[in-house]
């Protein structure tokens, strides 16, 4: 037993040592952020002599809340077409023994490697060919197109494990093939949905490529286009610049230090066994 | 099940359709533009054979954006999924202690800001004269150890990698909690009984049941580490002198800076056949791969 | 046809998986709309622009103007993207010389000329050596200057004061000048080459002095540059014969980066933009509003060049030849770039238009300094990185950047520019354009 403890402790401060590498960064910046920018210039390690919480307030009035907006709609929006056409897709796939099925999941999982930038070129002239360039859909569908290879080919193994005998008891009731997806098979994939989520949001809350070059309205900006907005040419505002990565980083860590507890839960509840 | 031939179709249509019209075609027309010279605010295109690519693999910084990828890939699954598969067992084992939540929590938190802002969070940690790292090691009468960082030839490319460490691994680790959670505990209890100790219960009964995970981890990684972007592009934009530069941002580069669409194409061709052939590597290897 | 039929097709897509209400843009029909796209997002440029722009339309209710802006690279990324297409912007922001000559060559950009001789008033309130650079050798003119520009040496005149140093009028001196602050401790010049940009502001200058006119006329014209004279590299030489004055790690300091470090005095003198005063005097973001400098000329380099050549060609707006309302953009303009506007403009936010006589209510003398030199000067100089072909500017930038680390000599950074002018013979004759 106190070896297990020992080996408790030096686990533990392996764990706040990795803490400290993240937190560091995160903590200096948020130190300056509350500085004049004299105060950045003399000592950047220095604490502030009084926190200049104007530089906040300066850097929120640059639009941030707008980007964040934005931000929210595009991936909301996407994240549902995703889950939805692509959990589908992989029901189509997977439930109904369709002939050719094993050759549409070839060609979607084909998708997967595909990358953004190779599509770039073509895909601004077919937005643009469609008028949806400079609309919150000219980056909704890619999003939503590019992320369906690699959602379908996580959530096809995941339903194909699901036990037939759930639908026939199903069938049985008299439930048609949408209400078994509705009521059955959503239900019981609650945990790849969830991990479908965390991967597709991560991407889609941070992508810039596409955002880059299909949105081009300030209106439309997401919050990685409309941060690098304040990294200006020639100005030298620098800790109300820092004080705006914060305010654009805030609200995603608050909301999931909150949820965290659920998000983690509902990663794992319900998960099928084996 | 009673349902007509047409149902299954139907479910697969809307999903089929939108990877078909906004990745397939885009991607064969990058195909045909990588034969053409075309700018992208003219209408006209000529056809010019083979020379983007003669011009592509003949350049300069090809094998400079060769090497920068690679080593993003490979320091990356070392770090990233290795490591953080690691630590990710240690959150769920028995010696983790009660705050195993607090700190998995925390390693995912750089994963939730977005790239732009971690990387001009970078820039400012890098900078030579007041940035973090310079800042601190004078502080700790280290003034010697002081570098020019993204500044620096050698060193620009694994400031960026060490970036990227620092802002993914948390979240590797989190989706590798997340499968080790499923795994039964009656197994790792048996095995438990049967004195296998904690290595061994890792290696044989954990890691294996939580294979897919893993693959997946492998595939986001692999993939993109020769997608890599937006990471240099907010920081270095290929500097300095082009010792930083990765392919995502040489195509973008030629296609918005030097209006030259078919390079652009022709580099676009080139990742797709290198993230291709690794993702069919990585599916062979595993057996969830196959259909 | 290919076209259209992806267009009807993914139409047709849209429809069915999205039933979601799409985006239309439905223009008011009463009003003209104009699209005005610039690259000075920010502030207090910015304001500056919308409330001039609010202005005119409050007075012009016919008018609509919807402004886009974005950041120097972003920006001329965008333009690219949108300028052939149907949403080109009416007028937007654009630098004279290749970069827009492109344009024209497709036939992209109204030629203002004949607007200009059917109002002499307005053609001769505006400066004849600055409207020379928005000006095609058989007389179109195509742009309009927002801001007057040029490059010019700031020096903390306390330093050198300290230092025991005169301003250096030659480039021994400049070195002289240079040993001198470091052997007092100083660094003698603040630079940041992070973009790679900065350095062609040197080199485009010191190519001004080393190769002479007519040669160089030849080399920045894509078809025909070969980049083969000896005072090419000599240029380089003399870059880098400054580099160990320079502030260590250079190419991990971004521009702005530079000048703050000029203004809290760590750094002698920074070879600055004149537009750069407006930043360094503002009180709010300033770093040191008090900083007592001063200015002078690039100091000359012997060599078959032209030493009066004052590098920093204005920038300014042109008009697209697709727009619906050519005149309306161009009575705007008229009135945007114009002397009451101008004046306006350097008093609230220190730039200068080419309107002549606007330095009205200006008391910065450091602007007024600069608005001395700038209209006085014989010609104006290019800006470098805007001047040459995008694949051999990025070359010829790569390169420098490598040479500022001791990474290459002058003659190897030399040697990849001829290779890239070669390529770029080849390209630029090939481009669809030529066909």
């Amino acid at each position: 037993m106190t070896k297990k403890k020992t080996l408790t402790i030096l686990v533990n401060i392996l764990f706040i040592f990795l803490a400290l590498i993240i937190f560091l960064p995160m903590a200096w910046m948020l130190v300056n952020s509350l500085k004049t920018n004299q105060e950045l210039f003399r000592n950047s390690l220095a604490l502030p002599a009084v926190p200049q919480f104007i530089n906040w307030v300066n850097a929120w009035n640059k639009g941030l809340y707008k980007y964040f907006g934005n931000s929210l709609i595009v991936s909301g929006c996407s994240l549902a077409g995703i889950l939805i056409l692509s959990s589908l897709l992989a029901y189509g796939l997977t439930r109904f023994n369709a002939k050719g099925s094993n050759v549409i999941f070839l060609i979607v999982l084909g998708g997967m490697a595909l990358s953004e930038q190779v599509a770039l070129v073509p895909l601004y002239k077919i937005l643009k060919a469609i008028h949806v360039y400079n609309t919150y859909f000219a980056v909704i569908l890619p999003y939503i197109a590019f992320r369906i290879p690699f959602t379908v080919f996580l959530m096809r193994s995941y339903f194909i494990a699901i036990p037939k005998e759930l639908e026939e008891a199903a069938v049985v009731d008299g439930y048609n093939s949408l209400q078994i997806f509705q009521k059955i098979i959503v239900p019981i994939s609650k945990p790849i949905f969830a991990s479908c989520a965390i991967v597709c949001l991560n991407h889609v809350w941070n992508e810039f490529l596409f955002a880059n070059v299909f949105l081009e309205s300030k209106e439309l900006m997401t919050i990685p286009i409309g941060l690098m907005t304040f990294k200006g040419d020639l100005r030298a505002d620098y800790t109300v610049m820092l004080a705006g990565i914060i305010i654009a980083s805030l609200p995603m860590i608050v909301l999931f230090l909150c949820m965290s507890k659920q998000f983690v839960r509902g990663l794992t509840a319900g998960a099928v066994k084996g | 099940m009673k349902t007509r031939k047409s149902t299954p179709y139907l479910y697969m249509l809307p999903g089929c359709l939108m990877v078909l019209f906004f990745v397939y075609i885009p991607v064969i027309a990058n195909c045909v533009y990588s034969f053409f010279r075309l700018s992208s605010y003219s209408a006209d295109m000529k056809f010019v054979g083979f020379d983007n690519y003669v011009r592509f693999f003949t350049n300069d910084t090809f094998w400079i954006m060769i090497r920068n990828n690679v080593l993003y890939c490979v320091i990356s699954l070392i770090v990233q999924v290795g490591f953080g598969t690691v630590i990710a067992l240690l959150l769920e084992s028995s010696v983790a202690g009660r705050f195993r939540n607090v700190f998995r929590n925390i390693y995912y938190i750089p994963a939730l800001i977005s790239l732009t802002a971690v990387g001009l969070m970078f820039t400012y940690v890098y900078e030579p004269n007041l940035g973090l790292l310079n800042s601190a090691l004078k502080a700790l009468g280290l003034s010697g150890w002081t570098q020019a960082w993204l500044g620096d030839s050698k060193l620009a490319i694994y400031c960026i990698i060490a970036m990227s460490q620092w802002q993914f691994t948390g979240y590797i680790t989190l989706l590798m909690v997340v499968a080790f959670q499923n795994v039964p505990n009656d197994y790792i209890e048996a095995a438990a009984i049967d004195g296998a100790g904690p290595v061994r219960r890792a290696v044989s009964i954990i890691l294996p049941l939580a294979k897919e995970q893993f693959l997946v981890c492998t595939i986001i990684t692999v993939i993109g580490a020769f997608k890599l972007f937006t990471e240099v592009y907010s920081t270095t934009a290929g500097g300095p002198g082009n010792s930083s530069q990765v392919l995502g941002l040489f195509l973008y580069q030629n296609a918005f800076l030097h209006d030259d669409l078919g390079m652009a194409a022709a580099t676009g061709v080139f990742i797709f056949v290198i993230t291709m052939v690794l993702s069919i590597i990585q599916l062979r290897v595993s057996r969830s791969g196959e259909v | 046809m290919k076209k259209r039929f992806f267009a009807a097709a993914l139409a047709t897509v849209m429809a069915m998986s999205m039933a979601m209400g799409a985006a239309t843009v439905s223009a008011e029909s009463e009003k003209k709309t104009i699209k005005f796209f610039h690259r000075f997002p920010d502030e207090p440029y910015n304001s500056f622009i919308e409330s001039k722009i609010a202005e005119y339309e409050e007075a012009h209710p016919d008018i609509d103007i919807v402004v886009e802006s974005a950041q120097n690279d972003p920006y001329k990324e965008k333009l690219k993207v949108v300028v052939g297409g149907d949403d080109c912007p009416d007028i937007f922001f654009s630098w004279c010389g290749e970069f827009t000559e492109r344009f024209i060559r497709e036939n992209l950009i109204l030629d203002l000329t004949p607007y200009l001789d059917a109002d002499p008033e307005w053609k001769d309130s505006l400066m004849e050596n600055q409207m020379v650079n928005y000006t095609l050798d058989n007389g179109m003119v195509y742009g309009i200057p927002f801001r007057l520009d040029c490059k010019l040496f700031f020096y903390n005149i306390d330093q050198f004061e300290e230092a025991g140093v005169e301003v250096p009028t030659t480039f021994d001196e400049l070195l002289d000048v240079c040993q001198k602050l470091q052997d007092a401790g100083f660094t003698p010049i603040a630079y940041g080459n992070q973009e790679k940009w900065p350095s062609a502001h040197y080199i485009g200058t010191l190519n001004q002095m080393t190769v002479s006119d007519e040669v160089r006329a030849v080399d920045y014209v894509p078809t025909t540059g070969t980049f083969t004279d000896e005072g090419y590299q000599k240029a380089l030489e003399y870059y880098q014969q400054l580099i160990p004055y320079f502030n260590e790690n250079s190419n991990g300091i971004a521009a702005d980066m530079a000048r703050s470090n000029f203004c809290m005095g760590m750094g002698s003198m920074y070879y600055a933009e004149a537009i750069e005063i407006p930043y360094i005097s503002d009180p709010t973001t300033g770093l040191n509003p008090d900083l007592h400098y001063g200015m002078f000329k690039f100091p000359e380099v012997e060599g078959p060049g032209n030493p009066n050549i004052l590098t920093g060609v204005p920038e300014g707006f042109v008009v697209s030849s697709k727009t619906q309302y050519p005149d309306e953009c161009v009575e705007f303009l008229k009135w945007f770039l114009g002397k009451e506007v101008g004046t306006e403009q350097a008093q609230t936010i220190g730039w200068f238009n080419a309107s002549i006589g606007t330095t009205e209510g200006v008391e910065d003398q450091s602007l007024l300094d600069a608005y001395e030199v700038i209209t006085s000067a014989e010609e104006m100089g290019p800006w470098f990185d805007n001047a040459l072909y995008s694949t051999v500017c990025d070359t010829y930038l790569t390169a420098t950047s490598d040479l500022t680390n001791g990474d290459l000599t002058p003659a190897e950074v030399m040697e990849k520019v001829q290779a890239s002018a070669l390529e770029a013979q080849t390209l630029a004759a090939s481009a669809p354009e030529e066909e």
